[in-house]
C-alpha cells in the first residue's frame, strides 16, 4: 500500500470574481522511501497541493477529495488535534524561505529540542543529543554551540541545513518540502540537494519535492508528477518522463530552456506561445490547448489519462504518438 | 623586468584613452559602503565592488555572473549612475560617466531590472509608464510621443491595446516586455539586464530571451547581462566576467569559460549548474559550507576558505588579476 494516496483532489479559494479552483482533481501516490518531484509553473497548484496534503490550508480554502489517506489514516476524517499530532511528527514540510518554519525569537536548540519532545516522550538530553547528532549530519560545524544562536546568526544557507534538522528531528515518514532551494546561490543548491537525497535514502523517508526547476528534478526524483491550471497532466519515472515525454506541455517546458549541446548559443529558443488559463470559474477540456501546437477540435473535450508504458500516463488524447516523436523535433509534432 | 612591464602596459591601457569601438569601459571601479554602526558599535565598511576594470565593445554582449551579494548589482547601479563609485572610472563611449549629464547618459544607457513586479507603477497605465522617459527628457511633441510608444509596443510584441492596460492586468512576461519598450524608448546604445528573466516562469523566460537576442541585433544593442543562471548565459553572450566578493576573478570569453574554466569558483559554479539530465545526480562542487562575511574579507583570496585546491600561500596573498583584454582571457587564482 502506498503511503500516501490521493484520489480527485480539489481544493477550491473563494476570490473577488467567484470561486478559483486552484487544484482540480488530481490523483497522487508516494511509496515509502520514495523522492516524488512535482513540477510546474506559478499557479499550477502544487504548492496547494502540498498545503492540503499537510493541512495547512488557509479556513478559506475548500478541500475535498474521494480519498486522502496517509498510512492508512483517512486525514479527511481526523479532528484537527490528531492532524496536528502527525505533523512534525510523521509528515514534515521544508518551506523555500527558512523563517517561515524557523522561529527567530527562539534559540536553535529551543526550537529543535520542542520538535522533537511535542511529538515524543524523551528527556531534554536525549532530545538535544538528537539535535546535535542532526546539525552534524546536515553539515553544520561546533553543532553543540550553534545550539545557543538564533536564526539570524546564520547564513542562508546554514538556516535552510536547521529547517531541514528540524524537519528529520521525529523521524518522519514523509516530507513535504516546497521549493526549499529555490532561493539558494547555485553552489549551495547543490550542497543542499545532495543532503536532502543522501538523507532521504539513509532514513527511507518519503519525500514529495515541489520545484518549476527541471534541472532540480531530473538530478533528484524517482518519479515526476507535472502539474498545469491546477491538473497533474502527466506523470512518469524520471528517465521515461525526459526521454519521452507524452504531453505537449512537458515537451514544451524540456524544449524552451538553453541546454548547452542541445541549443546552439544565439538561436531562437523554443517557446510556449500565449498564458495559462484563468482557474476561476469552470474549464472545459484540455486546459493547455489554447497553447498547445498539436490542439484539434477533440481537445474541447477533457482528455482521458492515457497510459504509455509502466507507470507513465499523460493527460492527452494524442499521447502516444507526442511521446514517440523524438524531442525537438517540433515540426514533426504540429504536422 | 617581466612584471614591471605589465604593470605599466596596464596602466598605459587602462588610461582613459577614447576609444570609439568601446561602448563602455571601467576601470579599477570600487564602491564602498558603510554598514552597521550605532551608538556603541562602530560602522565597518563593505567593500561590494573592489578594483573591477572591465570592457564592452560595442554590439557586444557580456555576461556577469556570480552569487547574491557579490556586487553584481551594486556594479549595474554604478554604471547606471544611480551610486557614484569611491573609486575608479566608467567610461561610456569614451566619456567619463560623470560628466555626461543625466539627460544625456538615459540616451546612452538603460536598465532592465529582474522584477516586473516591483519596477512597474501599479497607478500609471502602460502608455504612460513607456512615455515616461519621453515626459522626462522633454522628448518630442505629443502626437509624436504617442506614436513612438505604441512603436515601442509593437517592437517589443505587446497587442496595441495594452497601451491602455495597467501593469496588475498584464502576466510576468507582458510585463517584462514593458519594461523592456520602457528602456529602449530613449534609444540607448547600452542595456544592463540584472536577472532579467529570473522572476519568469520557464516557458515565459525563452519568449523574453528570444526577444532580448532578436532586440540585440535589429537595434544593435550592447548588453552587460547579469544572471546566475548559467544555462542562459551560454546562450546568451559573447564574453563573460564571473564575479566574487566584489571582485572579477575570472574572465573569457564563452567558449573558453565554459569549455576550460581556470578558477576553481567557476569550476564550482559550472559543476554546481543542474542541466536537465536524469541519471547524473546532484555533483559535489567540493566546497565547504563557510561562508566569507563581506564586512571582512578573508585575507589572501578571498575564496580561499571555501576553495577545494586552496594551500597555504592562498589565506595569506591575494592572486593577482592580468589585466583586461589579456589574450586567452584572465583568472586570479596562484594556480589558474
Amino acid at each position: 500500500m502506498a503511503l500516501l494516496d490521493i484520489r480527485n483532489l480539489r481544493v477550491d479559494l473563494p476570490v473577488e470574481t467567484g470561486t478559483l479552483h486552484a487544484v482540480r482533481g488530481i490523483d497522487l501516490s508516494v511509496e515509502r522511501g520514495e523522492m516524488l518531484c512535482i513540477v510546474g509553473e506559478s499557479g499550477c497548484g502544487k504548492s496547494m497541493t502540498s498545503l492540503a496534503i499537510m493541512g495547512l490550508l488557509p479556513r478559506r480554502a475548500q478541500v475535498r477529495a474521494d480519498s486522502l489517506t496517509f498510512d492508512g489514516i483517512d486525514l479527511t476524517a481526523i479532528s484537527e488535534r490528531r492532524r496536528s499530532d502527525l505533523r512534525g511528527a510523521r509528515m514534515a514540510m521544508m518551506f523555500q524561505e527558512p523563517m517561515t518554519a524557523l522561529n527567530p525569537a527562539w534559540t536553535l536548540g529551543n526550537q529543535l529540542i520542542e520538535a522533537l519532545r511535542r511529538h515524543r516522550r524523551v528527556s531534554k538530553r536525549q532530545a538535544r543529543e538528537r539535535a546535535v547528532e542532526l546539525l552534524e549530519r546536515v553539515g553544520i560545524t561546533a553543532a553543540a554551540e550553534r545550539l545557543s544562536q538564533y536564526p539570524h546568526q546564520l547564513s542562508g544557507g546554514l538556516r535552510q541545513r536547521v529547517m531541514i534538522a528540524m524537519a528529520l528531528m521525529c523521524g518522519p515518514d514523509l516530507i513535504v518540502a516546497d521549493e526549499p532551494t529555490t532561493a539558494l546561490d547555485v553552489t549551495i543548491q547543490a550542497q543542499i540537494l545532495r543532503l536532502i537525497r543522501e538523507l532521504q535514502q539513509e532514513m527511507g523517508t518519503a519525500v514529495i519535492f515541489i520545484t518549476h526547476d527541471l534541472g532540480v528534478v531530473a538530478r533528484i526524483a524517482d518519479r515526476v508528477a507535472v502539474m498545469y491550471a491546477g491538473e497533474v497532466v502527466e506523470s512518469a519515472p524520471v528517465e521515461a518522463l525526459y526521454a519521452r515525454p507524452g504531453h505537449p506541455y512537458t515537451r514544451g517546458l524540456l524544449e524552451c530552456i538553453p541546454a548547452p549541446g542541445r541549443t546552439a548559443p544565439g538561436s531562437r529558443l523554443q517557446a510556449i506561445d500565449g498564458v495559462v488559463p484563468s482557474l476561476v470559474g469552470e474549464l472545459e477540456g484540455c486546459a493547455f490547448r489554447n497553447r498547445c501546437p498539436r490542439a484539434e477540435p477533440c481537445c474541447a473535450q477533457t482528455p482521458p489519462f492515457a497510459s504509455l508504458e509502466a507507470a507513465h500516463r499523460a493527460r492527452c488524447h494524442f499521447a502516444a504518438t507526442v511521446a514517440t516523436v523524438a524531442t525537438d523535433s517540433r515540426e514533426a509534432l504540429c504536422s | 623586468m617581466m612584471t614591471e612591464t605589465l604593470i605599466q602596459s596596464d596602466r598605459e591601457m587602462s588610461a582613459p584613452a577614447p576609444s570609439p569601438s568601446l561602448a563602455l569601459e571601467l576601470s579599477a571601479l570600487s564602491k564602498r559602503y558603510r554598514v552597521g554602526g550605532g551608538m556603541l558599535r562602530a560602522a565597518r565598511e563593505l567593500q561590494a565592488v573592489s578594483e573591477v576594470s572591465l570592457r564592452l565593445r560595442a554590439g557586444e554582449t557580456l555576461g556577469l555572473v556570480g552569487e547574491s551579494g557579490c556586487g553584481k548589482s551594486t556594479l549595474a547601479r554604478l554604471l547606471l549612475g544611480l551610486e557614484a563609485p569611491s573609486g575608479g572610472d566608467v567610461l561610456i563611449g569614451g566619456e567619463p560617466l560623470h560628466r555626461i549629464d543625466r539627460r544625456a547618459l538615459a540616451r546612452r544607457i538603460q536598465p532592465i531590472f529582474q522584477d516586473p513586479y516591483s519596477s512597474l507603477n501599479p497607478r500609471r497605465s502602460v502608455a504612460s509608464i513607456v512615455r515616461l522617459p519621453l515626459d522626462v527628457h522633454e522628448i518630442g511633441a505629443r502626437t509624436e510621443r504617442a506614436s513612438k510608444v505604441v512603436e515601442m509596443l509593437d517592437i517589443v510584441g505587446l497587442p496595441r491595446r495594452a497601451a491602455r492596460q495597467y501593469p496588475g492586468q498584464l502576466s510576468g512576461g507582458q510585463r517584462q516586455r514593458v519594461a523592456i519598450a520602457r528602456a529602449l524608448i530613449m534609444r540607448p546604445d547600452i542595456v544592463v539586464c540584472d536577472e532579467p528573466t529570473s522572476a519568469l516562469d520557464v516557458s515565459v523566460q525563452a519568449q523574453i530571451l528570444n526577444l532580448l537576442m532578436a532586440l540585440r541585433e535589429e537595434l544593435g544593442l550592447t548588453y552587460l547581462f547579469i544572471s546566475h543562471d548559467l544555462s542562459v548565459v551560454e546562450h546568451l553572450v559573447d564574453r563573460v566576467a564571473v564575479m566574487y566578493l566584489g571582485r572579477i576573478v575570472e574572465e573569457r570569453t564563452r567558449e573558453q569559460l565554459f569549455k576550460g574554466a581556470r578558477h576553481p569558483y567557476t569550476q564550482a559554479l559550472l559543476a554546481s549548474a543542474l542541466t536537465p539530465e536524469p541519471g547524473l545526480g546532484v555533483p559535489d562542487a567540493g566546497l565547504g559550507t563557510v561562508m566569507p562575511d563581506p564586512t571582512r574579507p578573508p585575507a589572501g583570496c578571498a575564496f580561499h576558505p571555501r576553495c577545494p585546491r586552496a594551500e597555504a600561500r592562498c589565506s595569506q596573498q591575494a592572486p593577482a588579476m592580468p589585466p583586461v583584454g589579456t589574450p586567452g582571457g584572465r583568472a586570479a587564482c596562484h594556480f589558474a
